[in-house]
């Protein structure tokens, strides 16, 4: 079964997350999804890397993208499921979390971040 | 990346008017509630967002509106949506934050 990687790092800045979206959208949209799909994807990711960005402290934003023929898996490191109590924008974040989860396939948290995937659906000849 | 906001009053409808264009996130959100609360705060009228040049909302920017609800509320004030896009809407939907602004144009309004 073929299995591609791409790897992307950007500096933790708010300025490159537009950045982000953008190469994810693409990605989406070389693998044949449709546009509601790459819209969801293109949403999610923007939320993992805020809260990667806003609950860590790394220099680096990393990504990974794991492309199949019937699936696409993003992970991000650094993003938490549990947000601190005392954050101020603790409900932003629990929003985004909540958009995550609803627009994403399969959402798993490891000690490393966040894993997303994206199934598609191949259409009936 | 970029963001502008059209910004004018109604005077007709005593409401101010904004018409953003590009993508509310991480980067621009400060700048939309800054720019919405400063008209605000020169002029206390209920406000309308025109989604119709929104093309993208992150959850910054669901945070930024709602701060400005709040800070409407408490001056009696309302705020509105317009033409809001459906990869927007359905932001909304999911968060459940159509049941706190009044989206123009659908039965509930």
């Amino acid at each position: 079964m073929n299995k591609d990687i791409i790897n992307l790092k950007v500096p933790r800045k708010p300025d490159y997350i537009s950045l982000v979206r953008l190469t994810t959208s693409g990605i989406a949209y070389s693998m044949g999804l449709n546009v509601d799909e790459i819209d969801d994807i293109k949403v999610s990711i923007g939320e993992a890397c805020i809260n990667s960005l806003m609950l860590n402290n790394e220099d680096e934003l990393s990504l990974e993208f794991e492309i199949e023929e019937e699936k696409l898996c993003i992970r991000v490191t650094g993003v938490k499921e549990d947000i601190p109590e005392d954050l101020d924008e603790r409900k932003e974040r629990e929003l985004g979390l909540l958009i995550i989860k609803s627009l994403m396939d399969e959402v798993i948290f490891n000690k490393y971040g966040i894993e997303m995937i994206k199934y598609i659906e191949v259409e009936d000849q | 990346m970029s963001l502008n906001i059209e910004i004018r009053f109604d005077e007709k409808e005593n409401i101010w008017v904004f018409l953003p264009e590009g993508e509310i996130d991480i980067y621009t959100s400060p700048k939309v509630k800054e720019e919405i609360l400063n008209c605000f705060n020169s002029k206390q009228t209920d406000i309308l967002i025109d989604g119709e040049r929104l093309k993208y909302i992150d959850s910054t920017g669901l945070g930024a509106l709602i701060s400005i609800l709040k800070k409407l509320k408490e001056a009696d004030n309302k705020i509105y949506l317009s033409n809001i896009k459906p990869n927007i809407r359905k932001i909304f939907d999911i968060t459940e934050l159509d049941k706190l602004f009044i989206i123009r144009g659908e039965e509930d309004e």
